[in-house]
């Protein structure tokens, strides 16, 4: 039973939270027709692209432009400091896979990545499920699990920084009473990444909280009905109804998820700069700090053009996935 | 049609747009400076600034400063080194002391003696001005690259009222390791296994880590790095492994020093909360704890092992390569006048910072504001036993392949030995590429 209501929702409702729906080819076109048909649709629309002109120069200079010198600057190295900049070819890649500040920093950011989708996911789907119907409570509540959001990741991990400080934070000021020894937060290799976490976590789950949401809007109310009617409680509601209904949902969100794990580092920049002893060291901290710290561009470009690749590639299959479930039966 | 009619007229009306701004920039006027500044410690010091070259501007026509806010030290390297690279080097920076060697080797610097030869002064002369202490750190190859600004030592900050209350004497403070464990070891409180109130604290956080390996390697009779070549750390030697084996004595033997690397503003928030009674810290902090203790505090030297030595800090005024003459002889001028004795004095009392122009110390302001506060003083007569920063090539990842070795062994993941053993390989590979083209480059 659950089955066929969902093939029927599928069909006539389209979630609101998936962001776009790719068009899939139904048929492939002679080559000539499409060229045909390419130059006479670009005729007409001539106009908008002169008009997207401006913002098209632009991303070519600030974005794409950027990737290039990133990819050109990545085939070259100086041997030594007063030597000139020559072509190395794929040097400085095969020198960042074997560098194993670099793999730590891989490794900690699978840890970081998972550790804190998987948790931010759950938390926004429970904060989702409970405040789903629209009144003033939760309407309140909502908006202060929101407000992790709206406060800048800078300010947040200087925030933090103060809550985790050993022996007088916040932290240790409540816990201390509990705990025989106090941990130091941040100072300790163990313990620091999951500290850094706790804060993605909390600033994160909001966010993802607004995407379930918008996607619960979508689960179709009649079914719902039917299936209350039918004596279905409320965890095969959940089971066979809602969350089917929210696949699209997850999949975007565990998308935005990893590029945030890969992306935000501005706490790890803030309270540990990587440490201690590179134990929060993430992929893009480490390319900060060859850039920076060593001054070595070639080496920070090869890991920047390494990061792309793998979250390029990530997108793709994930965005392809989606495309698929919703284009198959 | 008459759309491209429309964009061809707006694309001219922009052309003769951006025409009719750019003719006012030829037109004659002031030498527009641009100066690169970083807030180290924090963010009144920006306003400090401003009011600084507003001054400055006043009193010099023929130039126009503007100070840019650039962020943290690292970061005013970054800029520095992306403005050069596109080819608008800013003409002054406020660069960090050990930051400058590097600089030189990358070619990034201008050497500053023409200008002072210009001037009608001596090298000599001209440096004659700074405390000597700070000279190491500005003079590369006999040659000057770097204007002492703003600069630190690092000091042993003492609670007294708790001193007193462990019936130690607080005008008395340890002068040796020795006496110091003893201090730490009596002001440490603790309620069964649990610590309320630890003895010492020292920080460890990349960049304060480094400084304080180099303030015990020191005080323990070592070098940390080679002062006359940039390419040679001593990180596995007696005098270090002394001074690291001394601060994992007082985590894991003694048990007066938190566990774990803590960095330098969990330092000071634990000293004035009163939960350290001691601390290791830069003078930069001393007008923090003035602010904000709320008990009786002393500062003292840092104590010896086997004699009184400590790195300095700080920053110094450094004018990029790659700069037209005209920008500067402007930058020229604004360095030297920020760094006169009074301004420099000024600077000093607005910071926290010692002055590093000695004659600063005579002018009426600063003879007054030391009667005032005494503590201050410490710091500047430290500078008789201060030494030069460690300055590499390559200095912060050299200086970072200590610190990683340093937080595992106050973490007690590694010993000592060991720790610095794999430092020195560490910091040895880094240096390998400069070695290469110069101590080890052979006929």
């Amino acid at each position: 039973m659950a089955a066929t209501m969902r093939s029927i929702s599928r069909r006539d409702e389209m979630s609101l939270a998936e962001p776009a729906a790719l068009p899939v080819a139904a048929s492939v076109a002679p080559r000539l027709h499409v060229l045909k048909r390419f130059s006479s649709r670009f005729k007409t629309s001539l106009p908008a692209y002169l008009l997207l002109l401006p913002s098209l120069i632009f991303l070519a200079l600030f974005t794409y432009g950027a990737m290039g010198r990133v990819f050109i600057d990545a085939l070259y190295q100086r041997a030594t400091p007063k030597a000139p900049v020559r072509f190395v070819g794929l040097d400085n890649i095969n020198a960042v896979l074997a560098d194993p500040a670099f793999i730590g920093a891989v490794v900690n950011n699978l840890i970081y990545a998972v550790g804190t989708a998987i948790p931010s996911i759950g938390l926004a789907l429970l904060f989702a499920l409970a405040l789903s119907r629209t009144h003033a409570v939760n309407s309140a509540l909502r908006a202060a699990l929101f407000l992790p959001v709206l406060i800048p990741m800078v300010a947040a991990s200087s925030l933090f920084l103060f809550i985790f400080l050993p022996n007088v934070g916040l932290l240790d000021h409540y816990i201390g009473r509990l705990l025989p020894v106090l941990p130091n937060w941040l100072g300790d290799p163990d313990i620091a990444l999951y500290a850094i976490m706790v804060i993605t976590i909390w600033k994160n789950a909001g966010y993802y909280m607004l995407f379930f949401l918008a996607g619960l809007q979508a689960v179709p109310e009649d079914v719902m009905e039917a299936a209350h009617l039918d004596g279905a409680g409320p965890y095969p509601r959940f089971r066979h109804i809602i969350l089917p209904e929210l696949k699209p949902t997850f999949l975007f969100v565990i998308v935005v998820a990893t590029l945030n794990a890969v992306t935000q580092v501005d706490h790890v920049f803030v309270m540990t700069k990587g440490g201690p002893s590179n134990s929060t060291n993430l992929v893009l901290f480490y390319i900060y700090q060859q850039a920076v710290e060593h001054y070595d561009i070639g080496k920070a470009s090869a890991a920047t053009l390494l990061t792309l690749a793998a979250l390029m590639g990530l997108t793709a299959l994930s965005f392809r996935t989606m495309a698929n479930r919703e284009g198959g039966p | 049609m008459l759309f491209t009619r429309r964009l061809m007229l707006g694309l001219a009306m922009a052309g003769s747009m951006a025409g009719a701004l750019a003719v006012p920039a030829m037109a004659e006027g002031p030498t527009e400076i641009d100066l690169f500044f970083p807030v180290p410690v924090d963010g009144k010091l920006a306003r400090d600034m401003g009011t600084l070259i507003k001054e400055f501007n006043e009193t010099h026509p023929a130039i126009k400063a503007t100070a840019v806010y650039t962020g943290s030290y690292d970061d005013t390297l970054i800029k520095t080194r992306a403005s050069i690279k596109a080819g608008k080097p800013p003409a002054a920076v406020i660069m960090s002391a050990n930051f400058l060697l590097d600089m030189q080797i990358e070619n990034e610097l201008t050497n500053l003696d023409p200008l002072i030869a210009a001037d009608g002064t001596t090298k000599d002369q001209f440096l004659g001005q700074f405390f000597p202490a700070l000279q190491g750190n500005a003079v590369i190859n006999r040659s000057v690259y770097g204007v002492p600004f703003h600069n630190s030592t690092p000091l042993l900050y003492i609670n007294a009222d708790k001193a007193k209350e462990a019936g130690l004497d607080p005008n008395k403070p340890p002068q040796t390791w020795a006496e110091l464990t003893d201090w730490a070891k009596k002001l440490t409180k603790r309620d069964g296994d649990k610590v309320t109130q630890w003895g010492i604290a020292i920080p460890c956080a990349y960049d304060y880590c480094g400084w304080m390996m180099e303030t015990l390697t020191m005080s323990n009779g070592g070098r940390y790095y080679n002062e006359e070549f940039g390419g040679e750390v001593y990180y596995d030697t007696p005098s270090m492994l002394g001074a690291l084996t001394w601060w994992n004595d007082l985590v894991t033997k003694h048990k007066v020093h938190a566990p774990g690397a803590t960095p330098g503003p969990a330092v000071s928030t634990s000293f004035i909360s009163g939960n350290a009674a001691m601390m290791m810290l830069s003078t930069g902090s001393l007008t923090y704890v003035r602010d904000n203790a709320k008990f009786n505090y002393k500062v003292a030297f840092i104590p010896r092992n086997v004699r009184n030595a400590v790195p300095i800090g700080g920053a110094s005024l450094i004018v990029p390569a790659g700069l037209e003459a005209d920008k500067q002889k402007a930058a020229w001028t604004l360095i030297k006048w920020m760094t006169s004795p009074e301004k420099s004095g000024w600077w000093s009392r607005a910071t926290g910072y010692f002055a590093p122009n000695m004659a600063a110390y005579k002018t009426p302001e600063m003879v007054d504001f030391l009667n005032k506060n005494p503590d201050a003083k410490t710091a500047v007569e430290q500078l008789d036993v201060a030494k030069p920063w460690f300055a590499t090539y390559k200095t912060v990842p050299v200086r970072k392949t200590l610190e990683d070795e340093v937080m595992l062994v106050l973490n007690g993941k590694k010993q000592p030995k060991e720790a610095l053993v794999a430092a020195q390989k560490a910091a040895d590979e880094t240096l390998k590429p400069y070695n290469a083209e110069t101590s080890l480059k052979l006929p």
